[in-house]
């Protein structure tokens, strides 16, 4: 399930922008990294962000869906017609330089998939709202941001509610490949068009509750900011920019 | 003094040249309720969104005449609750308290205007709920009160009893006789012309884009079931549009 799981975590009760930061820190870092060990040091610390949120279990899944096709093409592309030297690995001769290089592509997308995942799964959309509204950013970009986090859970009820009227309606979504495939037609199209049908009323009901009213929202629960959170992402910010300068002075 | 006033106004939907609605005079006096209604397709949708200035600003088209609005921000609501979610409030209380919250107010007058709505909605107890795991008709009563929370002067209102029950179909327009009583303006476009005709002071009947008939409900909505009954047993006009009245002419009668 990619998406919001409450909880009682450290992080889940955290301000929204801190597992936000945790996230972007480690997608920094992991390009700021070009040997493999740092690179999957960043999905260790991907993997521990998902345990201690006690999201791992909704987070892994998807994110070995997501990752594994990249990490086979990767796989193939640089450790099997990467070039010399190659070295026996069972029946295959892979190359040296190839694997690594498909280990730190590889190890960055992990680390990316599984920070931002745990992040999805940690920082509650409410929160979030009410976090940046609390700073004072317009509505717009808001509700971008919130639309993109939710689109996901969203566009998943809409579509088991469409495939259960289908499915009413004598739609068959067993047999082969071929049958499956023909049967996503009658479930794409309505979620597709029903989508953007709403779409214009949506903006319609959000124009007449003061959505671009240009005045400043009022927040109704604004997260807690910490000191100590303040701190930890102005650290995160630091070490990241001294990685980045280590990077392109060649010093790592 | 009007709250609203359309004079020779024609309005059409962007790439149709044929008028979606086409009014020669149309004065609204503040804290009337006024219910619009005619067959699907005759314009009563359009006549509220170009009665509440939403069109064309926001739906696109063109609007030629003249068109006054004396309403800050009026409220709108639309037979499809489950388009008129914010999408970004997750529990039913900040999706009513968003209108106020937009407008900036401090935080306990909006917490104190969203909880007055939802209390005349009888839907408090939805309070900390998922609005996207509403039923139709708790989902309905919702975004009504998220409309009221926002203390429009203009109320408009697109068949909003199409999810309801009919106790709170009801009880719903009571409310808007109630908010009428109240001196706001209350538009409200439906098919419940028996309902509507309980609490309206006009009605409007349109055709084809076109004001067909004005007036007070009785001398105008002719078509509830009641109103059949009425006429097929020879009653004389205005005829009784509801349950009530008819009960009320025969006790007059005798």
């Amino acid at each position: 399930m990619i998406g919001y799981v409450a909880g009682r975590s450290w992080l889940h009760r955290a301000h929204p922008y801190t597992p936000l930061a945790l996230a972007a820190a480690v997608l920094l870092l992991s390009f700021a990294f070009h040997t493999p060990v740092p690179v999957w040091l960043m999905v260790a610390a991907a993997l521990i962000m998902a345990l201690a949120t006690g999201t791992i279990r909704e987070v892994l899944g998807p994110a070995l869906l997501l990752a594994t096709p990249t990490w086979l093409v990767l796989l193939v592309l640089h450790g099997l017609l990467g070039e010399p030297p190659k070295a026996p690995f069972g029946p295959f001769l892979l190359s040296e330089p190839g694997v690594a290089r498909a280990l730190v592509l590889g190890g960055r997308i992990g680390a990316i998939v599984i920070a931002f995942l745990a992040a999805l799964a940690t920082v509650s959309p409410a929160r979030l709202v009410d976090g940046m509204t609390a700073r004072g950013i317009p509505f717009g970009p808001i509700f971008l941001l919130v639309s993109t986090l939710t689109f996901l859970p969203r566009t998943r009820e809409r579509a088991a509610r469409i495939l259960e009227a289908q499915q009413a309606r004598g739609l068959r979504i067993g047999g082969s490949p071929l049958a499956r495939f023909r049967a996503l037609v009658p479930l794409v199209l309505p979620l597709v068009l029903g989508a953007l049908a709403e779409v214009d009323e949506q903006v319609l009901a959000l124009e007449t509750r003061g959505a671009t009213s240009g005045v400043r929202r009022t927040p109704l629960d604004p997260p807690a900011d910490p000191a100590g959170q303040r701190v930890l992402r102005l650290g995160l910010v630091v070490v990241v920019v001294v990685a980045w300068a280590a990077r392109l002075t060649n010093r790592i | 003094m009007s709250v609203i006033r359309l004079e020779r106004a024609v309005f059409r939907y962007a790439g149709r040249p044929e008028p979606a609605l086409t009014v020669e005079r149309l004065d609204v006096a503040r804290g009337e309720l006024v219910a619009v209604t005619g067959p699907i397709g005759s314009g009563c949708s359009t006549l509220l969104l170009v009665a509440s200035g939403y069109a064309p600003s926001i739906t696109g088209g063109t609007l030629e005449g003249e068109r006054r609005i004396e309403a800050r921000r009026p409220a709108l609501v639309f037979a499809t609750p489950w388009t008129q979610l914010t999408g970004i409030a997750h529990t039913v209380l900040a999706e009513v308290a968003f209108g106020p919250a937009s407008d900036g107010l401090p935080r306990e007058q909006v917490l104190a205007a969203a909880h007055a709505a939802l209390e005349r909605l009888g839907a408090h107890h939805l309070a900390s709920r998922d609005p996207a795991l509403l039923s139709g008709g708790e989902l309905q009563r919702v975004v009504v009160a998220a409309a009221l929370a926002q203390q429009p002067d203009l109320l408009v209102l697109d068949d909003p009893a199409a999810e309801l029950d009919p106790e709170a179909a009801d009880r719903l327009y009571d409310l808007l006789g109630d908010l009428a009583r109240e001196g706001r303006t209350v538009l409200v476009a439906t098919p419940d012309v028996a309902r509507a005709a309980h609490v309206a002071t006009r009605a409007l009947v349109l055709e084809r884009g076109r004001i067909v008939a004005d007036g007070v409900p009785a001398s105008v909505l002719s078509e509830t079931d009641v109103a059949r009954i009425a006429r097929a047993a020879g009653c004389p006009g205005p005829l009784p549009l509801d349950v009530a009245a008819l009960v009320a002419r025969v006790a007059e009668a005798g």
